[in-house]
């Protein structure tokens, strides 16, 4: 009985610790699929984090919050892609640019807002069970009740993956990636797809980064998402640029992280820093083509020009 | 000779100049104007900026020492980036490089070396280290053809975890547990293995890793603008198919470029370790990879940008710490700071080149 409430428990929290990487390597994975390796998912969702955070508690109500990461995150995604996309800036570097400034600029409006080092708590996202799966014994509590948003992020990559494999629009967005000049030749806004993927990963990340904020922790500190954009980015390289393999990816990378937690209870001794380390392994040997050959669409991080 | 700047340098370097400086007033005037919103005193925030980055002989040498490793990063990055391959690890590199200095460094018979090979083995292994850690992106790229950005990026975050773990592990490099509040981090490494001061009698912490930067630089300036190797890495940059047909061997080339740029970060490490911290802790690399390569990429290729772009940096950093110790002005400005004119420069310089196609 013990054991099988520690795997519901493990279930739950990995699914909990997939979500947030789930949305931003879902927004992530179009924008790669229209070319342009979007560096700044760690800044977009820093700022989604804040920006919901500060909105909640301003409003006590979180969904509000949510609402305003998402906008919060438009200006932000608009220079990303200005900067990549229209200027032919070096996408890594500017990147890593809004990444550090968006660091900052959460740090400073922290502290301004709230003083010093204060954990203010937040109005958060109440918990939900879908109905009937909440019934069920064991699984119902410690499983399938979880925040709306987990729900929501599910079906979003569901719906982002029919869209890409199925819909004219998924095919507009793989050629602008693949074959940019192609693309254009046969008449494709080459362009306006790319700034539409871009800000549609603004928008995912900020969720990501709200679902930390708003939906798990219930407050805000600096730089919460220590890292995580870039396992979101790590999450669509092992998932070889395929919607379904992403979402795998971010599960594993979630029970990755849930056993750090649980794995200390049961009194098996592994170092820490392996489970962490885990996910960027695991992507690497993905991509250094052991385990089969990898598709990155063929102009990622190519700026295109039309001549 | 009162010709116009731009007569002089070229019009591209003026205008690169003229970008830079704009972007960093520009930055400037922008953490001013937060200074005065946040109702604190600009006057003071200037001052201890100041006083933090060159006010004391201490505070210069530290600047110095900070930029001395973003710059060593820098020129890793434009080796590579010569053969249109990108280093993103130099944070990895940093963390492999002060890993291995520090296993090396607190070895007792490394300790005992005679002649200067105490200090210089553990530079010399962390350098090598961080060339395999280099050389393995290199080797992917030319084996399975797998991006060098992704290979790099991934390969740093893998290296930051291993010090992770090392520092937390006593059969690795954590000190000996003592009692339970013994800090996850080395012993400190001894007198015999730590850089030699250069200026110890005016009080400037400078260390013999800076001559050696300096050559570094050189050399760098060296290879790429006069030597053959500079000019089959601009080939093979341009052109691998041609380069190849012109009997350059590009898997080599690829695998040693890499190798080159992760022993610059190595090296970084080890000096960091070595001139500076003297204790390996988690968090060693503290983003100084990021900024190096920020520092490359700004560089736009030059060994003389590297240079300006990494001082730059490094009294950044160093005036901002001292503004918060002293003026309460968050450091999280400078960040601020820094990512503007990282953005700024990012953007401008390639609008201001004409828009060619970036290769």
């Amino acid at each position: 009985m013990k054991a099988t409430l520690a795997a519901a428990v493990f279930a739950g929290s990995t699914l909990r610790l997939a979500a947030p990487l789930l949305l931003a390597s879902t927004g992530e994975l179009v924008s790669e699929r229209a070319g342009v390796l979007n560096m700044s998912v760690e800044g977009m969702m820093l700022i989604g984090a804040f920006a919901g955070a500060v909105a909640s508690w301003a409003s006590g109500w979180p969904w509000l919050g949510l609402l305003c990461g998402m906008v919060a995150v438009l200006p932000v995604a608009l220079l990303q892609a200005w900067l990549s996309i229209r200027l032919r800036a070096n996408q890594i570097v500017t990147g890593i640019g809004i990444n550090i400034l968006a660091l900052g600029a959460t740090t400073l409006a922290y502290r301004a807002l709230f003083g010093g080092r204060s954990r203010t708590e937040i109005p958060g996202l109440e918990r939900w069970s879908p109905p009937g799966l909440g019934d069920l014994p064991l699984l119902g509590e410690q499983v399938f009740r979880q925040v709306p948003l987990l729900y929501v992020a599910l079906a979003l990559s569901v719906a982002v993956g029919w869209t890409l494999r199925r819909t004219a629009i998924g095919l507009a967005i793989h050629a602008a990636g693949a074959a940019p000049r192609a693309a254009d030749t046969s008449g494709l806004p080459v362009e306006k797809i790319r700034y539409g993927a871009v800000l549609f990963a603004g928008a995912m990340s900020s969720l990501g980064g709200c679902f930390l904020s708003i939906g798990d922790i219930h407050t805000f500190t600096e730089g919460m998402t220590n890292g995580a954009g870039y396992l979101a980015i790590a999450a669509v390289i092992f998932g070889n640029w395929r919607a379904g393999r992403t979402a795998l990816a971010c599960l594993l990378f979630g029970g990755a992280t849930a056993l750090q937690f649980q794995l200390p209870a049961t009194g098996i001794q592994v170092p820490n820093a392996l489970l962490i380390m885990l996910p960027y392994l695991l992507a690497l040997v993905a991509v250094a083509g052991v385990m089969g050959r990898q598709s990155p669409p063929a102009g990622l991080t190519l700026p295109f020009a039309r001549h | 000779m009162n010709l116009p700047l731009a007569a002089r340098f070229g019009g591209r370097q003026a205008r690169a100049v003229g970008v830079s400086l704009a972007a960093v007033l520009g930055s400037a005037a922008v953490a001013a104007v937060l200074v005065a919103t946040m109702g604190l005193s600009l006057a003071d925030g200037v001052a201890a900026f100041a006083d933090g980055a060159w006010g004391s002989a201490y505070a210069l040498g530290a600047s110095v020492n900070r930029a001395l490793a973003l710059a060593l990063v820098g020129l890793g990055f434009i080796v590579a980036q010569r053969a249109n391959l990108t280093n993103v690890g130099g944070e990895g590199q940093i963390a492999i490089g002060g890993m291995v200095a520090a296993a090396f460094a607190l070895n007792p018979h490394v300790a005992a070396l005679p002649l200067g090979l105490a200090f210089a083995l553990p530079m010399l292994a962390a350098a090598t280290a961080g060339a395999a850690w280099g050389a393995l992106a290199g080797f992917l790229k030319a084996r399975s053809g797998t991006n060098e950005v992704i290979s790099t990026l991934l390969l740093s975050f893998i290296a930051v975890w291993m010090l992770y773990g090392s520092v937390q592990s006593p059969a690795l490099l954590r000190q000996p547990m003592t009692s339970s509040s013994t800090l996850p981090e080395s012993l400190p490494i001894p007198e015999s293995t730590q850089l030699p001061l250069l200026g110890a009698d005016l009080g400037l912490p400078l260390h013999v890793g800076l001559p050696v930067g300096i050559a570094l630089a050189l050399g760098v300036a060296w290879v790429l603008r006069r030597s053959v190797v500079g000019v089959q890495l601009r080939a093979i940059g341009l052109n691998p198919q041609a380069a190849r047909r012109a009997g350059i061997r590009i898997t080599a080339a690829t695998v040693g470029v890499m190798a080159v740029a992760g022993a610059f970060g190595g090296l970084a490490g080890a000096m960091m370790l070595q001139g500076e911290q003297w204790v390996l802790k988690a968090g060693f690399s503290s983003g100084y990879g990021f900024d190096g390569l920020v520092v490359g990429l700004l560089a736009r290729g030059s060994t003389i940008g590297v240079v300006a772009a990494a001082m730059l940096f490094g009294f950044l950093r160093s005036g901002g710490i001292n503004m918060e110790m002293v003026a309460a002005v968050p450091t999280a400005l400078v960040v601020v700071m820094q990512g503007l004119i990282i953005v700024a420069i990012a953007g401008a310089s390639v609008a201001f080149e004409g828009r060619r196609a970036v290769p």
